[in-house]
């Protein structure tokens, strides 16, 4: 009798738990009704996690459900970033992510999805702007300095990345491209390890953000941003642009995408909260602090901002010859 | 630093460390801690993995007191664990096991306990003295050090795991490279082709050190202890005294203070600081001691020596941290993530302008050690009846515990996996007789040698003199060449006295 009635439980449970997983156009309206999963493809700590916790304490607020972060690190965010491709289509997953993962990793790598076919963009949450600083016992103190620098010292000037195939590398391989100049790029396992070697010179110069607070402590010197803008903090800080190399960035941004097949009026009621959340100026101050800026966008802008961006950084990738494997 | 500016940086701290709220911050951390050192498989990086985001709701400085509570914590923890069941609840107390374990097994699980205890408080008061005082000259030393120094330091270190090894020195040789072997395994920083992952995207950032440690160390520990007929030869109903006698307590006060000072020197460098502490500790009491061959059979300088310096290698390990935003090592990064949670970005600039947060936390430190003391002293006796939970039920705890623990890392299933292989390879290891320490020591300095040795090369211009150029790589680079001839000629003197007993 009692195990008749546990069957009966677990069909009722396995039916629900498929009728769930289904979307439908009453659900999509009713989104959401329980907690949503927010897959970050990296490790806690980092600059993905750091600007997706407020996006996901500022959600939970705006639709009063839980917007639950799930950290999964691993493989250069491939596996994160796979693992929202392949989930249900049901708006209660969703990835947020750096544009590594789809406007970079699958021009090197094969990845386990398609950025274009196996997502749908939800809207751009974060624009990092920092610029690259410089050792000031490697002589040079602005970034005209620096280049011409680099141009009498061929390969003396040495680079910390972030890795391989990271958009640090290619800003290095597009400020080679466009001076014309020589510097050693120096592969580093993440940016903190970098900044290990950038304090004590050994090696010159990055592009990251966890420099910038030792710039503030006047222990480096920022020569440029890298960003259509200046940053606030840094006001005297010219931008490449103004320096006289447009269309020069390699821009690092941030986005939330949704599974391809979830249905678009999910995609929009979430779109119309990040603007509004983005226009908020708690959230700006936050994310600030962070060397973040908040870009306002439609789905369909930032759809065109992911070709756009992985046009350019497919064509430095090609000229500067990066090859990983 | 004047002793004016030092007093009134120490009061400021006090002021902070000592509201009932993070008094209250500091005690679930040292309890959190001390709870997950003693289980088995789940270590402190894990734990405040899981606690990272409990600490968004709490103010910046209760959330790092806690979070650094659990490091601490755990490293009197894991040496409890490694004392009773063999099992080091943390790498660092690995060398903990060779005579703690051992002392357990004659029944003097208590002294032991009570002794690292001690030990270790002892080592966390002065290391949060010396953090007060050398945090600004010891952060100008390790930033002096250059690729080329870094990959000097790791050869010390791997020839000081050979060194240790009680067994074969061509076992501990061949467990080194293949530890090595092993931490190959992923995606390689100077090219980006990926090594042995055959095509499984899991792999591609490696075999992770905690399943690794985990499988052979807890795994391989549990099946052999299910396996073996007699199982719980723990010999649980011989602990008699819990406290240390007299000569205890005389022949421990040298290694601790010795333990003490060696690990907090090597807390500072990046890297595995706790873990190389321990190692170099425990070796150079087994080189000072007149009776080298009874380490391995219950010597309390065996536990004295490396619990102070594990101890004391983690709280300077806050030093590089606190004062360059640099982590030494996984926990560090995951403090990092903790203060960059509450928009604290790590770096010189913390001290000037958190001055409360840096002086608070560390004083909670010191506060946190005593806390621990007073915990643990009157628990042993809770930790040493653990041992009467009978072992079949013990095991599937610690299972269940290292699957949570290894899931939870990067919620990956695959990694659970990996722990069950690991597991199955460390009960082969233990059957052929070799110990699984240097394979761990091999696996972690390993890569890191590749990475800085490629990196010296690459910055050099390929120039490969580098490496006896500079006098701080030189200096390591000799001193690992002397203790390797120092393994040699014993181990040739135990050749020839065999031979000789053969002959006669």
């Amino acid at each position: 009798m009692y195990r008749r009635a546990f069957l009966r439980l677990t069909c009722t449970l396995l039916a629900a738990g498929f009728l769930a997983g289904a979307p439908s156009p009453a659900q999509a309206q009713s989104w959401p009704d329980r907690p949503v999963k927010l897959i970050l493809p990296y490790a806690p700590g980092g600059a993905t996690d750091l600007i997706g916790r407020p996006w996901a304490e500022k959600l939970t607020q705006a639709f009063g459900q839980q917007f639950v972060i799930e950290n999964r690190g691993g493989a250069a965010g491939m596996i994160g970033t796979e693992a929202a491709a392949k989930a249900t289509p049901d708006g209660y997953t969703l990835l947020l992510t750096p544009n590594n993962t789809v406007s970079i990793l699958p021009l090197l790598r094969k990845t386990p999805y398609d950025p274009m076919k196996s997502f749908l963009p939800v809207g751009r949450v974060g624009d990092i702007v920092s610029g690259f600083v410089i050792h000031p016992a490697a002589g040079p103190k602005t970034f005209k300095e620096m280049v011409e620098y680099a141009k009498k010292n061929p390969g003396k000037l040495s680079y910390g990345s972030a890795g391989l195939g990271t958009a640090t590398q290619l800003r290095l391989e597009m400020l080679k491209l466009k001076a014309g100049i020589d510097i050693l790029h120096v592969p580093y396992r993440g940016s903190a390890d970098a900044l290990n070697d950038l304090l004590p010179n050994t090696v010159q110069m990055m592009n990251e953000i966890n420099v910038l607070p030792h710039v503030r402590a006047g222990k480096l010197i920022l020569l440029n941003i890298n960003a259509s803008r200046r940053h606030p903090d840094f006001p005297a800080v010219p931008t490449l642009t103004e320096l006289g190399y447009p269309d020069s960035d390699v821009p690092i941004w941030f986005a939330i995408f949704a599974p391809a097949g979830t249905p678009n009026e999910i995609v929009r009621k979430l779109n119309a909260k990040l603007v509004e959340i983005a226009k908020s100026d708690d959230m700006k101050a936050r994310m600030l602090a962070l060397s973040v800026v908040l870009p306002l966008q439609t789905p369909e802008e930032m759809a065109r901002h992911l070709e756009e961006d992985t046009k350019r950084n497919a064509e430095v990738i090609r000229i500067a010859n990066i090859k990983l494997e | 630093m004047e002793i004016g500016t030092l007093l009134a940086n120490l009061a400021l701290g006090v002021s902070v460390a000592v509201t009932l709220q993070n008094l209250g911050w500091c005690l679930a951390g040292a309890v959190i801690g001390t709870a997950i050192g003693v289980l088995p498989g789940v270590g402190p990086v894990a734990t405040m993995a899981l606690l990272l985001p409990v600490t968004y709701l709490l103010p910046a400085e209760g959330a790092l007191i806690m979070l650094a509570g659990i490091y601490y914590g755990a490293q009197y923890g894991g040496s409890t664990t490694a004392i009773l069941v063999n099992l080091p609840g943390e790498s660092s107390s690995v060398v903990t096991t060779l005579d703690g374990h051992q002392m357990a097994r004659q029944g003097r699980a208590g002294p032991a306990l009570a002794i690292a205890a001690l030990g270790s408080f002892f080592a966390g008061c002065i290391a949060t003295l010396a953090i007060v005082v050398a945090a600004p000259p010891l952060t100008r030393l390790a930033q002096q050090f250059r690729p080329e120094d870094y990959f000097s330091l790791m050869v010390l270190g791997l020839v000081f795991a050979i060194v240790l090894a009680s067994g074969s020195v061509l076992k501990a040789f061949g467990m080194v490279f293949l530890g090595m072997l092993l931490g190959l395994v992923g995606t390689d920083v100077n090219t980006g082709n990926t090594r042995f992952t055959f095509g499984i995207s899991d792999l591609f950032d490696g075999i992770g050190f905690v399943p690794l440690a985990m499988g052979v160390f807890g795994i391989a520990e549990i099946i052999a202890n299910l396996t073996s007929q007699e199982r719980r030869d723990l010999s649980s109903s011989k602990i008699s005294g819990l406290m240390p006698t007299r000569d205890d307590i005389k022949r421990s006060i040298a290694p601790v203070l010795r333990g003490t000072f060696l690990g907090g020197l090597l807390g500072i460098l990046p890297g595995g600081g706790a873990i190389l502490a321990s190692f170099s500790a425990y070796t150079l009491e087994k080189k000072l001691s007149a009776t080298p061959e009874k380490f391995g059979t219950g010597m309390i300088e065996g536990v004295a020596a490396p619990e102070s310096a594990n101890n004391a290698a983690a709280q300077t390990s806050f030093i590089p941290m606190l004062t360059l935003g640099i982590p030494s090592n996984a926990v560090m990064a995951m403090m990092i993530g903790g203060m960059m949670i509450h928009g604290i970005i790590p770096g010189p600039q913390v001290m000037e302008q958190r001055p409360g947060l840096f002086w608070g936390m560390i004083v909670s430190m010191w506060i946190g050690n005593l806390m621990l003391v007073v915990l643990n002293l009157p628990l042993i006796g809770l930790w040493v009846r653990l041992l009467l939970v009978p072992y079949r039920l013990l095991a599937i705890a610690i299972l269940f515990f290292c699957c949570i623990g290894v899931y939870s890392l990067n919620n990956s299933a695959n990694e659970v996996l990996i722990i069950a292989v690991f597991g199955l390879f460390g009960y082969l290891l233990m059957k052929l007789g070799c110990e699984p320490a240097p394979l761990l020591l091999g696996f972690l300095l390993g890569p890191m040698m590749e990475v800085y040795l490629r990196r010296a090369m690459l910055l050099s211009r390929g120039d490969p003199w580098v490496f006896v150029q500079r006098p701080l790589s030189l200096a390591f680079l000799l001193l690992a060449a002397l203790l390797l001839l120092f393994v040699v000629i014993p181990n040739v003197r135990k050749v020839r006295e065999r031979a000789f007993r053969e002959s006669n």
